[in-house]
């Protein structure tokens, strides 16, 4: 690994580059799915290759292959710096890069039972027992999942850098479908596509509890049939943690990427509302809401112990006491408006550059039981599962549906309803948050689909959550 | 790139180590490049070099697959053993019967020198063109240029052998302004295709029209959805309605409705993977030729696309639309067209006394898959149209319509049409659809 690594870096260095750096990943992934009581798929597959990312002549190039000999390592070296003169040909200014500190070390992932040791039967098992569990009269469709990757990344800059990272992420999960003949309905478990992910190994499976949700899930899908149609109309809800996780993923994650708030994501994901100008002058949320990006948070897959471009893992407030006071950003972005670089560059694999991504965006638990969030409400709806998301390319428009729901009225749990949908405006939503649940409720839920960036790139994120309550949403659009 | 001798021999050897059953070696690659610009400047300009093997082998009615991208004998050999070892611990899927079967096929590819032969340099130099014109009148140019040099290879134990290299640049442009954007993209297999200046000149004026736009209320509109916006619209179908996995899976709205007509007279839609009007694909990733599906003829469902898998299950034949398995979104098409009207774009908009012009949608998510409920924003140009024409551009609004709804109410189509690549490919014409319903309104 050193061998590839010192070879691209000399090649670039006799370019003439300012500076480069080299990934060389290696990465083993495991997917089992299971579908109606039989194996739906088994997918094992590795990859490994590695990408030179250089500044020349004051501009990026960034190339990457799988070919792991002198000759190709010499070539795509040699073609990163093309690219960047050819950059460099549009340039308006030089890229410069805040100052940081540099890492050599190794860092292993702290597991109790590797995922890969574990047989293929064990796995298959657990998810046709949780299959057989949701076989209820009215399911037409029962799907069970497990992911597990374990990767070994190699990163050196010709600043001196150099870390050896090891990274494992188990998953598991499962989905009932139930039908009528005119409607049809979904439960998962523990929360929507494919389920949870950790920072862990095979002793995650365990934790996930499959075996103990999966008759509920199967059964509140059937009587969400029957259900009737979520009320619409200005209401207070309470958002269970899954469905809040994604709410802070898309309207305080993404907007506070400073890449977007800057410009750079302008062709694809679009910009943001978080302008500079309202840093540490905007009221985003009300007092009890605080959010923090942490990439030191035990187990979660947005955490990591060195981002890509070598900066110690970190935790930030994005937003204190309601204000918005941080962004997500990069060595080069941190340089623009002259902040500290917070350490959120992530690559999704060894042929993208990293670029600005979520680490673990959290909203800190707060005092409330459960029952207190729900007695303060005297109509409204509990949502919980999301079922789907959209929201417009600066992050204030949103709208979410979820799996399942259940009228409150006079403080009180009432009826199940179906086809949950609110929407609103990120910031007055924020506002409007009155209550938080407590740590008992807190769970950090990991998403591995987020996607960003062209060339795309999806990266695993995670996001703490509790209960959360907000005050007079616009709930239901479908009828 | 790989030579095609040396593909070949790489799936013939995987083939060879296996000792299963039946046994498929898919391979799939190239190199892909594309240059990033954003704020008038090139910010991001990368390149990739990446191939993946795919094997399944299958024992009886166990399969078992892997995957590598490290082509030495060594290699191969181990994720042959893998890919064994995982069949041989499976149950059995009752549904499967065979791979592929090999059948008449003439040799197409789709690879242009032209396109193959762009460099770093030329990228840059198309990419200034927009920069240059955006700096002019004062504007924000982003966007990217694409190059794709694609090989796909797929040899079974039965005797497929199928080999196809493929070409594709695609070049965007979104153009910000002080309170406005506007898009325009284009993409073909040849880069001489693709013109700068229309590009430059359909993203510069829908920015320029779209200054200091006014606010409407929500509610239910007639549309003209430009065909950027109505495939973005009809997207989802791939997944949701327009295969055989869906309508097994009973989230797709054609199953129980196949001969039934239930969608508008003027909508006819299918598939068809060597159409010239898309970017083309000779075969699939389990090697059997890509045939043409007709989906919906004059509103009447007709049929959906099959892999293997499902087209055993259900007593038909592959259409050619598997995705690289295994995969729980196969069979998918990858090609889908619809045909189009006698008007012109703008005969269209003078039909429309009030209404709203939809340059493009974004972040279109399912809301209810069985009634095909979708939501999503209008983004980069959305304008009132009064008597027939263009006269105020309108701040963005999120819709929530269903697509069924949405083409029962589609009164015309242009016969215009653009072809929109991520992937797979939708070919559509601009449509005017009533009652279109738009939910709430943003900011700007």
């Amino acid at each position: 690994m050193q061998r590839i690594i010192e070879e691209a870096l000399m090649v670039a260095k006799k370019f003439g580059v300012s500076y480069a750096d080299v990934r060389v990943i290696d990465r083993t992934e495991e997917e089992i799915s299971t579908k109606n009581g039989s194996v739906d798929g088994i997918k094992s597959s590795s990859s490994k290759g590695f990408g030179i990312r250089v500044i020349a002549d004051g501009a990026w190039g960034f190339s990457s292959s799988f070919v792991l000999t002198d000759e190709e390592i010499s070539r795509v070296a040699e073609e990163a710096v093309d690219i960047a003169k050819a950059s460099a040909k549009t340039k308006i200014e030089d890229v410069t890069l805040s100052k940081i500190e540099i890492y050599q070390d190794r860092v292993e992932e702290q597991v109790k039972i590797d995922p890969f040791s574990v047989p293929i039967t064990k796995k298959i098992s657990i998810l046709l027992d949780a299959d057989k569990l949701m076989n209820l009269q009215g399911i037409i469709l029962r799907r069970g999942g497990m992911y597990f990757s374990k990767e070994w990344k190699t990163f050196a800059s010709s600043e001196g850098a150099y870390l050896e990272l090891e990274r494992v992420i188990s998953n598991a999960g499962i989905s009932a479908i139930a039908t009528d003949g005119k409607d049809v309905q979904t439960r998962s478990y523990p929360s929507s596509f494919g389920g949870d992910y950790q920072r862990k190994g095979f002793e995650f499976i365990e934790e996930v509890k499959l075996l103990e949700n999966a008759w509920r899930i199967a059964n509140e899908a059937i009587q969400l049939l029957s259900a009737k149609p979520c009320p619409s109309g200005k209401m207070d809800i309470i958002l269970e943690s899954s469905q809040l996780a994604l709410q802070i993923h898309e309207s305080c994650g993404h907007p506070t990427e400073l890449d977007r708030v800057l410009g750079e994501e302008a062709s694809f994901a679009g910009t943001s509302f978080l302008t500079p100008d309202k840093l540490g002058k905007f009221k985003y949320g009300s007092d009890i809401v605080n959010i923090v990006a942490d990439a030191t948070a035990p187990f979660a897959i947005g955490g990591f112990a060195y981002d890509d471009e070598g900066i110690k893992a970190k935790k930030i407030y994005l937003v204190k006491n309601g204000e918005f006071v941080g962004y997500l950003n990069s060595r080069e972005t941190s340089k623009k408006l002259r902040l500290e670089p917070m350490g959120a560059m992530r690559a999704e694999s060894w042929n993208r550059a990293p670029i600005i991504r979520m680490t673990s965006i959290n909203l800190e638990p707060g005092d409330k039981a459960f029952e207190e969030l729900v007695s303060g409400i005297d109509n409204g709806v509990l949502m919980a599962t999301n079922k789907s998301w959209s929201i417009d390319q600066k992050r204030l428009n949103f709208q979410f549906g979820t799996e399942i729901g259940w009228e409150i009225r006079n403080g009180k749990l009432q009826d199940m309803v179906k086809n949950p949908t609110y929407s609103g405006i990120t910031y007055e939503f924020w506002r409007n948050c009155d209550g938080i649940g407590n740590k008992d409720y807190y769970h950090i839920w990991g998403l591995p689909n987020c996607g960003k960036g062209e060339p795309m790139q999806v990266m695993q994120v995670s996001h703490g959550a509790s209960y959360g309550r907000f005050r007079n949403v616009q709930v239901g659009v479908l009828r | 790139m790989m030579t095609r001798d040396k593909i070949q021999t790489i799936l013939k050897k995987s083939v060879s180590f296996s000792e299963g059953d039946q046994t498929e070696a898919m391979l799939y690659g190239g190199k892909s490049y594309l240059t990033g610009f954003a704020n008038n400047h090139i910010h991001r300009n990368v390149g990739e070099n990446n191939y993946n093997l795919s094997l399944r082998v299958a024992f009886g009615k166990k399969i078992g697959s892997a995957s590598v991208n490290d082509f030495s004998d060594e290699a191969i050999k181990n994720t042959v053993k893998r890919a064994v070892e995982i069949a041989k611990l499976q149950e059995e899927n009752p549904s499967f019967v065979s791979f592929a079967k090999p059948e008449e096929a003439p040799e197409k590819d789709f690879f242009v020198e032209k396109t193959a032969e762009v460099t770093p340099d030329m990228r840059a130099e198309y990419v200034k063109k927009i920069l240059d014109k955006s700096k002019e009148k004062g504007l924000n140019a982003n966007g990217t240029f694409v190059i794709d040099l694609m090989q796909i290879g797929v040899l079974n134990s039965l005797g497929i052998s199928r080999f196809c290299s493929l070409t594709v640049a695609s070049l965007k442009s979104v153009i910000l302004g002080d309170t406005s954007s506007g898009y325009s993209i284009e993409t073909s297999t040849n880069v001489d295709d693709i013109s700068v200046n229309s590009v430059i000149e359909e993203s510069i004026g829908i920015a320029e029209m779209g200054k200091n736009p006014i606010a409407v209320e929500p509610g239910k509109y007639e549309v003209i959805l430009s065909p950027y916006a109505f495939a973005e619209f009809i997207s989802s179908l791939s997944y949701l309605a327009l295969n055989a996995r869906a309508v097994e899976e009973g989230t797709s709205f054609l199953a129980g409705n196949f001969g039934k007509k239930i969608l508008g007279d003027n909508i006819t839609i299918y598939d068809d993977g060597l159409s010239p009007e898309t970017i083309p694909m000779p075969f699939d990733f389990e090697g059997v030729s890509k045939k043409k599906v007709v989906f919906f003829e004059n509103g009447v469902a007709k049929d959906v696309v099959y892999d293997t898998l499902t087209a055993y299950k259900n007593g038909k034949e592959s259409t050619g639309h598997s995705l690289p398995q295994p995969s729980s979104f196969s069979p998918y098409p990858m090609n889908i067209i619809m045909k189009g009207g006698d008007l012109s774009k703008d005969e269209i908009i003078s039909h429309v006394e009030h209404g709203l012009y939809v340059h493009r949608f974004w972040y279109t998510n399912p809301m209810d898959p069985r009634r095909a409920v979708i939501t999503g924003m209008t983004r980069d140009g959305l304008f009132l149209v009064e008597n027939g024409k263009i006269t105020k551009p309108v701040k963005n609004m999120r819709f929530t319509e269903s697509i069924i709804t949405a083409l029962n109410n589609c009164i015309e189509l242009s016969k215009e049409k653009r072809v929109m690549y991520d992937s797979s490919s939708i070919t559509v014409p601009y449509v005017r659809i009533k009652d279109f319903t738009f939910t709430s309104i943003t900011e700007f």
